[in-house]
């Protein structure tokens, strides 16, 4: 099956600032990201042949992103055809995978897939934790907030595999460091862990520093086939592999007897799939650095496991030898991750491939990761149900 | 003669001691209260949910309360006790007398041989004005009696209702009740409870329980004598100091507290406008004492402040989060009742796995063959989280999933709990499931399972 996937070509990236900015509206969000990377492509708006347009969360943000229509009108982008996609915190990742779909199947030669979140013209609490409190079934799951749905692994990675809450917020620790180091992070300030432990808790045991805060923010790629390449004028990165897996519905890992909590079945098949595509066989050795959807702490420890980089139940010893660190055998979250940049969700996904991206054609600054060749961008959704996963080349 | 088959008893967890209401108020003498996701229907509800639904034909449910500000009805407790559709359902409202007032009717359609089986309810939660707690007796507590004409544990060989000549005249001022002592104590129950006594008790030293349930209980004793009782014989009323003032449930109470006494002939007088006058035979030896257990487990509100967050009336929300609204939907509970309210899992017949929620196909086996079980109500814990930001009267609320017995899993929110560094549950805790209130801060209440230690 490999064989026959045409290649994919990222020509054009671009991201804005991630964070509280008051001073840029959706539109104003979408327009930045979007001439960003069609300046990176040094195309013209125009021509983009197909969009995609990636917003989670409408309602509790400002009311737009429920159609593709809130792409066309601050791009002036009209006659041709742009879907909204909405895959909870994968949805960056399936814009992606359906502009790479549709160049495949020949529906356009230039495609853009663009993610955009505004959720911070509300108050912190009015965004995913009112969804939580106010919103969906009535008695299932009521109770549990975004963090806690994931501390529930935590509770028992720590009584199955020895995890310390220290391992946990070590992770943060981490992130923030790389954050440090990200003029585009929301945070861009180390932190120790001590404050990391005795910062508020949200959901035991992780604290406020261990969840990632919902931000404003944008990011934008631009795609053409591999052979459209101009190498006169672009500097391409490729797209190898590509995995989207949903492994469970919204309220069934809360009620179903044989999930164990210690692994995301979504992550583990997603990647299989993305693997098989790139020819990976040994992830830690042939990756260079990835980038992991950090939401909370304890999801990057998770996800190590799940991507192959260690045995089940050695995540702790990865993040004890500091080997995903910035230096370390496979650096993760070098942008800081959510936990640094934020999460604008609609458009992590694409923040992260522009981050690897960037690291590929070494243009990624202090944080760069030396002689960087391959790169992984990895997102999980909704209570751990959606994952995707992209493998990039240079 | 029908007979009191079975019973149970509700009674909240938390007690408040007078001393905590008020300066002036006695340590030691308590009133039991809700949590603040408990109310007349969780306590009903919980009182009768051990009791056998074989074959019941009607359900009565008494209260002193006012039963149709919500749903608090006989029809619902019904529905949420998944007995048949279009059984007796009758409520007796408004009125202290009304727990003996609904065994009165039970009795007798039992003997007219109408009737089989019928569950009468006493379910009582009132709150007195803010500061008037220490002057008004009040406490909240559920019995249930499963009134039959099969052998039971006790035998109701005589009931009757004696009317008063002279109702009770008061009118509401506020929260409060005013009335003139002196007409209703003197023209009222002093003349109703001679002549009941006089008219309906035939062999006074036969009994060797006499309880009398009024509020102006203090005052019988000379009545009582000259009728032909003797003082011994008097049982008196030591649920009040522990628990309150039930209203509609009180005199079920202390008839319960009797029968697990193993008093053998029991008589049983109920004032209010007008006298109910029951003789209990008992024939229950060394069964369990379901109250005895209930009035000794209990865990006390440290604090006023605490008190008016559970009765809600202080400032209710979470310190991170001010909820206006949940969704809720009638149509959807009623729709999907059969999961949500009765728990009837489905089982894989191919691999065995049980699923709580609806499926049509198995996510392990892909087989798509199910049978329809009932799924258990007590558990282990399998991961827990205390969630700090969703809005609680006493934050954090608790979320546990737990591997119910049988195999199946659930997770529901962990109620009782007012204090956290009181709070033990961990992975493997063993906890129970109740039916509480989701919404606290809605008028509308509805109910679904939640996980308790106690």
């Amino acid at each position: 099956m490999n064989s026959k996937l045409t290649d994919i070509a990222i020509i054009g990236i671009g991201v804005t600032k991630f964070g509280e900015l008051f001073h840029q509206s959706y539109d104003d969000l979408v327009r930045d990201a979007a001439m960003q990377a069609v300046s990176d492509a040094k195309i013209s708006m125009d021509d983009i042949g197909a969009a995609w347009l990636s917003t989670a969360f409408p309602e509790i943000g400002v009311f737009k992103g429920r159609s593709g229509m809130d792409l066309c009108e601050p791009l002036s982008l009209y006659n041709i055809p742009v879907t909204r996609v909405s895959n909870y915190c994968a949805s960056g990742a399936d814009a992606m995978r359906n502009a790479i779909n549709a160049l495949r199947a020949g529906e356009c030669d230039v495609a853009m897939a663009l993610g955009v979140e505004k959720l911070r013209d509300r108050q912190p609490q009015d965004s995913i934790v009112k969804m939580m409190v106010e919103y969906g079934h009535p008695f299932l799951q009521k109770g549990f907030t975004a963090a806690g749905t994931f501390a529930v692994y935590a509770n028992r990675m720590m009584k199955e595999y020895g995890v310390t809450r220290e391992d946990i917020s070590n992770v943060s620790v981490k992130n923030h460091l790389h954050g440090s180091l990200n003029e585009k992070a929301f945070y861009q300030k180390a932190c120790s862990l001590e404050e990391v432990m005795k910062s508020q808790m949200v959901a035991d045991p992780l604290t406020v520093l261990d969840s990632c805060p919902t931000t404003d923010g944008a990011a934008c790629v631009i795609m053409v086939r591999a052979e459209d390449v101009d190498k006169t004028k672009h500097n391409p990165v490729f797209v190898k592999g590509l995995g989207l897996s949903i492994s469970t519905g919204w309220d069934l890992p809360f009620f179903d007897p044989n999930h164990d909590f210690l692994s995301f079945e979504a992550t583990r098949n997603a990647a299989k799939k993305a693997y098989a595509q790139a020819g990976i066989t040994n992830p830690i050795d042939e990756i260079d650095l990835i980038e992991v959807h950090d939401c909370f702490s304890i999801v990057e420890l998770l996800t190590y496991e799940d991507l192959g980089l260690c045995k089940v139940g050695e995540a702790k010893d990865l993040i004890r030898g500091k080997e995903t660190q910035l230096g370390g055998k496979i650096p993760v979250n070098v942008s800081g991750g959510l936990l640094s940049c934020g999460h604008p969700v609609g458009a992590t996904g694409i923040r992260m491939v522009v981050e690897v991206a960037n690291h590929l054609r070494g243009s990624a600054g202090e944080r760069q990761v030396k002689n960087a060749k391959r790169g992984l961008t990895h997102n999980i959704g909704g209570p751990g149900a959606i994952a995707s996963v992209i493998i990039l080349e240079k | 003669m029908s007979q009191i088959k079975s019973y149970g008893i509700a009674l909240p967890h938390f007690r408040v001691e007078d001393c905590t209401l008020h300066p002036k108020g006695k340590k030691g003498v308590m009133k039991a209260v809700c949590f603040s996701d408990e109310d007349l229907i969780t306590l009903a509800f919980a009182a009768s949910e051990k009791i056998s639904k074989e074959n019941i034909d009607g359900i009565f449910f008494a209260s002193s309360s006012s039963v149709f500000e919500n749903r608090y009805h006989a029809s619902f407790l019904a529905d949420l006790l998944n007995l048949p559709q279009g059984i007796l359902a009758l409520d007796f409202i408004n009125s202290s007398r009304g727990g003996t007032d609904a065994l009165l009717l039970a009795n007798d359609l039992i003997d007219s041989g109408k009737y089989k089986n019928i569950l009468v309810i006493a379910s009582d939660v009132d709150f007195p004005g803010i500061g008037n707690e220490l002057s008004t007796p009040y406490g909240h507590a559920a019995c249930s009696l499963l009134i039959s004409n099969e052998k039971g544990i006790a035998e109701i060989s005589f009931a009757k209702s004696f009317s008063s000549s002279f109702a009770e005249e008061f009118s509401y001022k506020g929260a409060s009740i005013q009335y003139d002592p002196r007409f209703s104590r003197d023209a009222g129950f002093k003349t109703n409870l001679t002549s009941s006594l006089k008219k309906l008790v035939s062999d006074p030293k036969s009994f060797d329980a006499i309880i009398l349930n009024s509020v102006y209980a203090r005052m019988g004793g000379g009545i009582f004598a000259k009728a032909g009782f003797e003082e011994k014989q008097f049982a008196r009323d030591l649920i009040s100091s522990k628990i309150g003032n039930t209203g509609a449930t009180h005199a079920l109470l202390l008839l319960i507290n009797e029968i697990e006494s193993e008093k053998k002939h029991i008589l049983l007088v109920d004032y209010a406008n007008g006298t109910n006058i029951l003789e209990i035979k008992n024939n229950s030896v060394g069964k369990e004492k379901n109250l005895q257990e209930q009035l000794g487990n209990f865990d006390l509100v440290n604090s006023y402040q605490d008190y008016l967050l559970l009765r809600k009336a202080g400032n209710f929300h979470s310190a991170k989060y001010d909820t206006k609204e949940m969704f809720s939907s009638e149509m959807m509970q009623e729709r999907e009742k059969e999961t949500l309210l009765y728990r009837k899992g489905l089982k894989c017949t191919t691999c065995g796995t049980i699923y709580y929620l609806k499926t049509g196909r198995c996510k392990k086996c892909k087989g798509d063959k199910f049978s329809t079980v009932q799924l258990a109500n007590a558990g282990s814990v399998y991961a827990f989280t205390k969630e700090h930001y969703f809005p609680s009267s006493f934050p954090p609320i608790t979320m546990a999933i737990i591997d119910l017995d049988g195999g199946v899993r659930m997770t529901v929110q962990q109620t009782d709990t007012m204090y956290p560094e009181k709070n033990t549950l961990e992975i493997g805790s063993k906890v129970k499931l109740v039916l509480r209130k989701m919404i606290e801060n809605d008028e509308k209440p509805n109910y679904f399972w939640k996980a308790t230690t106690k």
